[in-house]
């Protein structure tokens, strides 16, 4: 059937029709395509019109249909900040058609309360000028929550600012405390200040105190404070606050679909939300300080000091530094104390004094101010350093106090004279504390020993031949040592050496008994040297040594005759002699040559 | 009369080296009256004249330091006091006086490793010279260990600890002889200047370095160079705002 219907024979008149309105559907559907796919708009709008100071709206700006390149940036408008966030980008299908979105979304934060008007923003794309509508938006001053709100417990999170006083003096310093309370069962976190306004006012360190609770109405509240520094800066009506802050607060969600799945609240479900916090306004009057009775040292100190003041050395030629330490401890504006030029020493060359803070607590108000300042007398008629006088504003008795060291005695001399360095000695006990320098040194009045400017510090020549000489040293002894042992191991070198001694003396002594013509002591010594020395080189004891000795022991090692020949006549003269005695001198002396060639001879002899 | 002209040649020396010294103690004095009477810029002057006259002595160096800070010229007196103290390492107020000086430099300045305080304890010259006392101890130890026999089991530990000791005496000897020879020091003498990180002066700053500030020199290029205070600074800073000292 299908196949017959498609088989429908069309005549040619029919045919051209059908053609027609299916080229007119088709561009239609074309120009349908293109009107939709050109339909480009730009539109900005805000997530609320109306906003307290301190809080934030969403700008968006949406281009529906393309995606420009670039950014559009809001026009400036006094009164309100812009901070771009991000694009975010939405693509979608609709029977067919594509859809693009893309949204640039701004924060808008306002900086003062009233009505602003965020003007039309045109941009130009694919030849066609966008254009947005302006938007209005309201910024209302913020409110603090009523007490009554607080009482009922309506007020899950909300901040006050307390101060000690609202009755001030110019630089007085107080100590004020945002009070942050977070209702028992409510999560909160991300805290930040947003706007701390004041005026007149300086805001000084913060400092988060300890934690505690407290019960309003029915409800107990945790409670954060944070200690903060106030200082007036000028005088009159004053105003702190209201102070603006953020955090994220969690409430038990309320969602009731999640019943089915957690009927008895186990996951916890929570909602998240953003809140602005607003304290009070408080109004502060500020009195100059009065001029009534004001010493002539006040330079505007506004608290209440102790001083103490350590001079030294106090036994100073003329020109001589002497450092005058001064600690103002207290609590006050620490950073504004200065110390009135002091008139008294007029005598005294002053130089400008160093200064550093010490403080004892997290806001800086309260510490230690240390004044180093170096004078020099200018003459040695100088007997002392006139006494040193600090004056401040008290605003609890609000009284001038004049605080005061007396006169600390001095030894000045002439100048050029030599000083003994002297620490200068504190208040305190010298045991309380490890004296410390105050001043440098004072100068040499001699110029002491000349010296050489040394060009090098190396390992010099001097250096290498100091340590060489040790070595060397050691090396001699180590030798020295070598010999010794081995004269010690072998008794036949040192009896050798003995002997040879025994012959250099033997034969000094030969000569002068020649001169002295003592025939039977000359011939004695003559028979103890031979024997010696053959008995050395023969290994055999000196007194068994005769003439016999000559044949045995001598003739087999090869001596030659003529030195057998020569010790035997040695032996026979000395044998004659017994009977003899020779009465010359000169013949003495002639036996000892003979006597000196016969040892040399037996040197030759191998042992 | 020969014999007369040959003394009087052997003697001038003798006599114009004591004039050059009377004269050189004369001009001291006077150095010493000038800052006796405040005038510290003109004493620190006439200091530095004698020392460029030739003449050096620990005493020199330490007042022209005194000079210096007293006129608030802290990186100059600074760089005196560390040439006196390199004449006279054991001075005590030479070292005082360096010392506090030091404590008034603000700002980043050089900090030394634990090894390098430790070592510069000692100066060079008296690690050389201890190395050599050492040397002379432990070949006398080991001499007398030869020469006697008897005293070698007694003298066993001493010998033992005197050849380390000796060893690391010389070790640091030679460590404080190389370090002083290779690391040079630049003195900040302005009273604030800027430590750029290339060296040109449109480059950006690295960190500002204050007067005394005490920095290590790395490297030199042209009039600049770079310096380091040892911990995480460097930077190439002016030839001209600092003094060179050829200790670390």
């Amino acid at each position: 059937m299908e196949r017959q219907l498609w088989q429908i024979k069309i005549n040619r008149p029919q045919r051209s029709v059908l053609t027609l309105r299916a080229g007119a559907l088709l561009l239609g559907y074309l120009l349908l395509s293109i009107v939709t796919a050109t339909a480009v708009t730009f539109t900005a709008s805000l997530d609320r019109e109306t906003l307290s100071l301190g809080e934030s709206a969403r700008l968006s700006l949406t281009f529906d249909g393309a995606q420009p390149d670039g950014t559009p940036t809001p026009p400036p408008v006094p009164g309100l900040q812009f901070s771009y966030n991000g694009p975010s980008r939405e693509y979608r299908m609709v029977n067919g058609q594509s859809f693009t979105r893309i949204t640039h979304n701004f924060t808008v934060t306002p900086r003062q309360t009233g009505d602003f008007t965020i003007p039309a923003m045109s941009v130009t794309y694919d030849n066609q000028q966008l254009s947005t509508q302006p938007l209005q938006v309201k910024v209302l001053k913020p409110g603090a929550p009523s007490p009554e709100a607080v009482a009922n417990g309506s007020q899950s999170v909300f901040l006050r600012l307390q101060l000690p006083k609202t009755n001030l003096y110019l630089g007085e310093v107080i100590t004020g405390e945002y009070q942050l309370y977070i209702r028992e069962g409510v999560g909160a976190g991300q805290f930040q200040f947003t706007g701390t306004p004041a005026e007149g006012i300086t805001i000084g360190k913060m400092s988060e105190l300890q934690r505690r609770r407290v019960q309003l109405g029915n409800f107990v509240y945790t409670v954060i404070p944070v200690a903060v520094a106030l200082t007036p800066v000028k005088t009159g009506p004053l105003s702190v606050g209201p102070v603006t802050a953020n955090i994220v607060v969690e409430f038990p969600s309320n969602n009731r679909r999640r019943e089915g799945f957690d009927p008895f609240g186990m996951f916890g479900s929570v909602d998240r939300r953003q809140l602005s916090l607003v304290t009070e306004e408080h109004s502060i009057q500020c009195a100059p300080v009065p001029t009534e009775g004001q010493p002539a040292d006040f330079t505007g100190a506004v608290g209440n000091f102790t001083m103490a003041v350590s001079v030294g050395p106090t036994n100073v030629a003329t020109g001589d530094p002497i450092t005058v330490r001064v600690e103002i401890n207290g609590r006050g504006g620490l950073d504004g104390l200065t110390l009135a030029p002091q008139a008294a020493w007029e005598n005294f060359k002053t130089y400008p004094p160093t200064t550093r803070i010490e403080t004892s607590d997290p806001l800086g108000l309260q510490g230690t101010k240390i004044f180093e300042q170096i004078v020099s007398p200018e003459n040695a008629d100088i007997r002392e350093l006139p006494p040193l006088s600090f004056s401040f504003f008290d605003p609890e008795t609000k009284t001038f106090r004049t605080l005061t060291h007396p006169a600390t005695q001095l030894t000045v001399r002439h100048g050029g004279s030599v000083v003994v360095p002297t620490i200068a000695a504190g208040n305190k006990p010298a045991s309380d504390a490890p004296a410390q320098q105050l001043d440098i040194v004072p100068i040499k009045p001699h110029l002491g020993k000349i010296s050489l400017p040394t060009t090098s510090q190396g390992f010099s020549r001097t250096f290498i031949a100091l340590n060489v000489a040790p070595m060397v040293a050691f090396l001699g002894v180590i030798i020295w040592r070598k010999r010794s042992d081995a004269l010690a191991n072998n008794p036949r070198l040192r009896r050798q050496r003995q002997v040879d001694a025994t012959l250099r003396v033997g034969l000094e002594k030969l000569r002068d008994l020649a001169a002295q013509n003592k025939s039977d002591e000359f011939f004695a010594e003559l028979i103890h040297l031979l024997q010696a020395k053959l008995g050395a080189q023969l290994d055999l004891p000196a007194s068994a040594i005769t003439e016999a000795v000559i044949d045995e022991k001598l003739r087999p090692r090869g001596i030659p005759d003529s030195t057998l020949a020569e010790l035997h006549e040695l032996f026979q003269t000395t044998n004659l002699a017994r009977y003899a005695p020779i009465k010359s001198s000169q013949a003495l002396a002639a036996i000892i040559p003979k006597l000196e060639s016969a040892l040399h001879k037996l040197d030759e002899v191998k042992a | 009369m020969k014999y007369f002209l040959l003394l009087l040649t052997l003697l001038l020396p003798l006599w114009t080296k004591g004039e050059t010294a009377t004269s050189v103690a004369s001009q001291f004095d006077t150095a010493n009256q000038l800052y006796a009477q405040s005038k510290f810029v003109d004493a620190a002057a006439a200091y530095r004249q004698i020392i460029t006259n030739g003449t050096v002595s620990p005493a020199l160096f330490f007042n022209l330091g005194n000079a210096h800070f007293k006129a608030g010229q802290l990186g100059q007196a600074i760089a005196a006091y560390r040439q006196a103290e390199e004449l006279a390492p054991r001075d005590p107020d030479v070292r005082a006086n360096v010392q506090f000086a030091r404590n008034r430099v603000q700002g980043p300045r050089l900090s030394l490793s634990l090894w390098r305080q430790k070592l510069g304890t000692l100066s060079a010259q008296e690690w050389v010279t201890l190395s050599t006392v050492a040397v002379w101890i432990t070949f006398g130890l080991l001499g007398a260990r030869i020469i006697k026999p008897s005293l070698r089991l007694p003298l066993r530990p001493w010998t033992l600890v005197s050849i380390i000791g000796t060893l690391l005496i010389i070790t640091g000897a030679k460590l404080a002889t190389s370090q002083s020879a290779s690391t040079q020091t630049a003195i900040v003498i302005t009273t604030d200047v800027t430590v750029r990180t290339s060296p040109f002066e449109e480059s950006p700053s690295a960190f500002t370095a204050h007067d005394g500030a005490e920095l290590r020199i790395l490297d030199r290029k042209n009039d600049w160079l770079q310096v380091t205070d040892g911990s995480r600074n460097f930077g190439w800073i002016k030839r001209t705002a600092v003094e060179v000292s050829e200790r670390s």
